[in-house]
Order: structure tokens, then sequence, then C-alpha cells
């Protein structure tokens, strides 16, 4: 696969706690709710793989995965 | 009770006295080079102790098996009356856990800690011009612990004029959890039978009580800051329990101030142990970005945290039973050398810093991270700007506790480089 690949991102909301460490490093895809307190998928909710990796490893809560493909 | 941990060395790590001298780091770097986990005798029973990095990190994320609501958070047991007087966002599960963070997060989060830095570097800069006149001083009681209570207070909505009081209150709770408390049990007016009290201190009851004030003053007359967002949360039903927001207004102010000025302390003494580390700052300000990484990992303010297993389990290889004590050493996490290159160096530049400051993860990641994060920036920012370096000037009077990495007081000499 290339590395700029786009890859789609999930939330799990039950994992969400709104740190906004997401949002921090991808404000393109990630936007904090301010009144629920959890982050969302803005735009298309896609990232390049590695920066999508970089993500998923950052959210310290664990909420952020790369969304399988079929 | 059999552990199957015969022939582990197990050394005392909890007597409070043993950290008048620092952290015990020669004990926890044997304890990391064993295999599985180690059982440390305590109270009646006893509790595992996870050293290691990876190992944190599993039992943080695994946060349904290593439950913050079963039991209480700190090592020492409480009686379920207590436990439940004394209960704070620290110690429940989701989804209680996930109502209370959700309720505060907002303020939290990078894009709404911006909005506090302009106020931060003001507080900072009149400190450290302070500080510098004076050629140093106690950087406690001058710098470290002013600063984040500051912040925290006009964050919540509490009158700065009130830190001072605040920080004497969050003294004496660090103090609650050593061996000998010095506060009478009727101290500030208590009469709430101790072990009701968050830390066993009667310094609960006053900031319960003037949490209490503050909540009543927001009610009747409603501002833009947390104190009346939380009293309204109160007063919508089920979002947020009374005994909740006591304890939520505790925990904030506590947590707030005591572990950034712990941070603001040790980097201090870092920078002023190793001037060749501040020089690189001095010569290159990039570097304030992985120094206040470092400062976080060398400082490490909460030593730990402990969880209850909520079921039979297995961690690092070692059968945990249902109902046993796991403590998570974040302060030996932090020097786990096979995450870390060489840890015990304070490397200014140090890229590759995973540090469990805020914790290992999982629902329970430290609520001011960022808050602390920018406190911390500020100060380096304001005190590369001066050119300020620093130097020791007397030893440091550690706080008498396992549980967090104080500094009551050091002395440091403050001069333009």
């Amino acid at each position: 696969m290339p590395e700029d690949e786009l890859v789609p991102m999930a939330i799990d909301d039950d994992l969400c706690i709104g740190v906004g460490q997401c949002e921090l490093l991808e404000p393109e895809v990630f936007r904090l709710d301010d009144d629920e307190g959890r982050a969302h998928l803005i735009n298309d909710g896609r990232l390049p793989r590695d920066r999508a990796e970089t993500v998923v490893d950052k959210c310290p809560s664990g909420a952020i995965s790369i969304r399988p493909t079929t | 009770m059999t552990r199957s941990t015969s022939g582990l060395d197990a050394p005392d790590v909890t007597t409070a006295a043993l950290y008048l001298s620092g952290v015990p780091h020669d004990r926890f770097t044997r304890m990391r080079s064993q295999p599985g986990l180690t059982w440390h005798p305590y109270e009646s029973s006893g509790f595992w102790a996870v050293t290691r990095h990876g190992d944190v990190k599993e039992a943080s994320k695994r946060s349904d098996v290593f439950s913050s609501g079963l039991g209480h958070t700190n090592l020492w047991d409480l009686q379920p009356d207590a436990l439940e007087a004394r209960r704070s966002i620290l110690d429940t599960d989701p989804p209680d856990h996930t109502r209370l963070r959700r309720l505060v997060s907002k303020a939290f989060t990078p894009r709404a800690i911006r909005r506090w830095e302009d106020l931060t570097r003001q507080i900072t800069e009149e400190l450290l011009d302070e500080y510098l006149a004076a050629g140093g001083g106690d950087w406690v009681a001058m710098v470290a612990a002013p600063l984040p209570i500051r912040v925290i207070l006009t964050i919540l909505g509490v009158p700065v004029d009130d830190a001072d009081y605040l920080v004497e209150i969050s003294n004496y709770l660090v103090e609650g959890t050593s061996d000998q408390p010095s506060l009478a049990a009727d101290a500030y007016g208590n009469t709430t039978e101790l072990r009701l009290l968050p830390f066993g201190s009667p310094a609960s009851h006053a900031l319960y009580q003037y949490g209490e004030r503050m909540g009543e003053q927001r009610r009747a007359e409603p501002r833009d800051d947390m104190v009346t967002m939380l009293v309204q949360a109160e007063d919508d039903g089920d979002r947020l329990s009374h005994n909740e927001y006591r304890n939520f207004f505790h925990a904030l102010v506590f947590a707030g101030n005591e572990t950034t000025r712990t941070a603001m302390t040790h980097g201090a003494m870092a920078l002023a142990d190793n001037p060749g580390e501040w020089q690189r700052v001095l010569n290159d300000p990039a570097l304030i970005e992985t120094g206040v990484e470092e400062v976080l990992r060398w400082s490490t303010p909460v030593l730990h945290m402990r969880r209850t297993a909520a079921v039979d389990t297995e961690l690092a290889g070692t059968a945990i039973a249902a109902g046993d004590k796991v403590v998570m050493w974040y302060v030996s996490a932090n020097r786990d050398e096979t995450v870390f290159e060489d840890p015990f160096r304070f490397d200014i530049g140090r890229v590759d810093n995973p540090h469990q400051a805020f914790g290992g993860g999982g629902p329970h990641f430290c609520l001011g991270a960022f808050l602390a994060r920018m406190e911390v920036t500020v100060l380096m920012e304001e005190m590369q700007k001066r050119n300020m370096v620093l130097e020791p000037n007397g030893s440091a009077v550690h706080a008498p506790s396992n549980f967090v990495h104080g500094i009551l007081s050091v002395e440091l000499g403050a001069s333009r480089a």
C-alpha cells in the first residue's frame, strides 16, 4: 500500500473522555464538541496512514482507531 | 495468603520516611529487573507493584479489569462508607467516570487552555522578576506554589486572594498522606470523623467548606467560570450529586496546584544541577518543547495510583486474584531503562520520551495535562527570555509521602547569565 494512502478514522464514544489531543494534532479531521465533552470526526474523517497511526497512538484514552475497510 | 513471588526481591517502598531523602530509585530499579510483579505486604494484606513502563500502560488501559471504583485509588483501604464519602472522579469507573469527566473536559482541552496563556505569562513575569531581584530564595514559596494556584483559581472562578490559604490547605493534604500528620483532628473547626475525609485530613473539611461557600455564591450570582458550571450541573438533577460536587472541587483545587508546583520545582532543581542542559535552551529556545516533557518525566509529581482487580486476571505473567490491589508506580516507569535511554540523565533535548507523568493512559489520563504543559512551557519561556540561570543553594526539603513527589522548600540562587 502506498504511504500516502488515506484511511478512515473511527472514535469509540464510550472511551472518548474529551482530552483534545486528536484536535490538537489533526484539527481538520477531529473536533471537540464542547457541550458533549467528546470528539467527533469532521470533513471526510480520513488521514494519511502515518498520521492516522500517530493519532491512534497519541490518544490517551485509546478511543481512536483506523476503521477497517473490507 | 500465598503469593507466587517467592524468591523475588520486594523491598519496602511505602514507608513515607524513605522519601525524605528522595525516591528510593535503587529499589525500583531492582524491582524492574525481575520477572513479573512483586507482592508487597501492606496494612493487613498487601499489593502487587507494577514498575515497568509497558505494564503500567497495560494496567492503565485495561480499566475494566483494573478498577478505580471498587476500592480506593490510594494504597490504604477505606471502609465502604468512607469510600463513598470521599469518592472523587479519581475513584470512579465508567459510566460514572465518563459523566463526570465530560462535565469538565471541555475546559481542559488544548484549545480551551490557550485562553489562559496570557494570564499565566503575566503571573510568571511578575514572580520571576521578583525572584531575580531577590537573587533567588525559596523557589517553592516564591515561584512554584503561587504560579499554578493562581491559574487554577482563576479557571475555577475562586478569588485569587485566597491562594495562600488554599496552598496551606494543600500542604496539609500532602501531609495527610504521610505517617505523622501534625494537624489536630478538630483543626479548621472540623467535627467529621477523619476517616471520612480525603487524605484523612481536617484540611479536607476546610476545603469542602470553602467549596460549598463558593458554590452558594455562584448559585446566587452565576458567572462564566467552572464553579458556576458545576453548581448548574448539580441543579440539573442527574448530572452531578452534591457529594460529587464537593469532591470535584476538592480534587480540582488540590490536583490543579500541588502537582504542577512539584513539576516546576523538580524542573528548577534539575536546571540548577545541570547548567549545561539549561545552557542548551538559552542557546536554542526551540528545545523548550522537549525540555517541558523532560521536566515532566523527571519530576513525576504523582508517584503512583492504585487499582483493584475486578476479576481474576494476569499482568506481566503474574496471576492476580479478584480484589487484589495493583499499584502502578509511574515514578519507576519513568526511569524504565528499556524505554528511556540513560533514564537517570536529565536530557533537555530528549526526543523519544513517552513518559507517564500524566498516567499510563486510559480513562484516568490526567485532566490537567495540557494546563500543566502550558504552565511549564510559559515558565521556561520566560526564564529563557530573561537569560535567567539557577544554581543550587541548599538542600531540598522533601514531603514525607509515598504518594506525591512533593518538595516543601528549596533554596536556589538566581541571576542573569
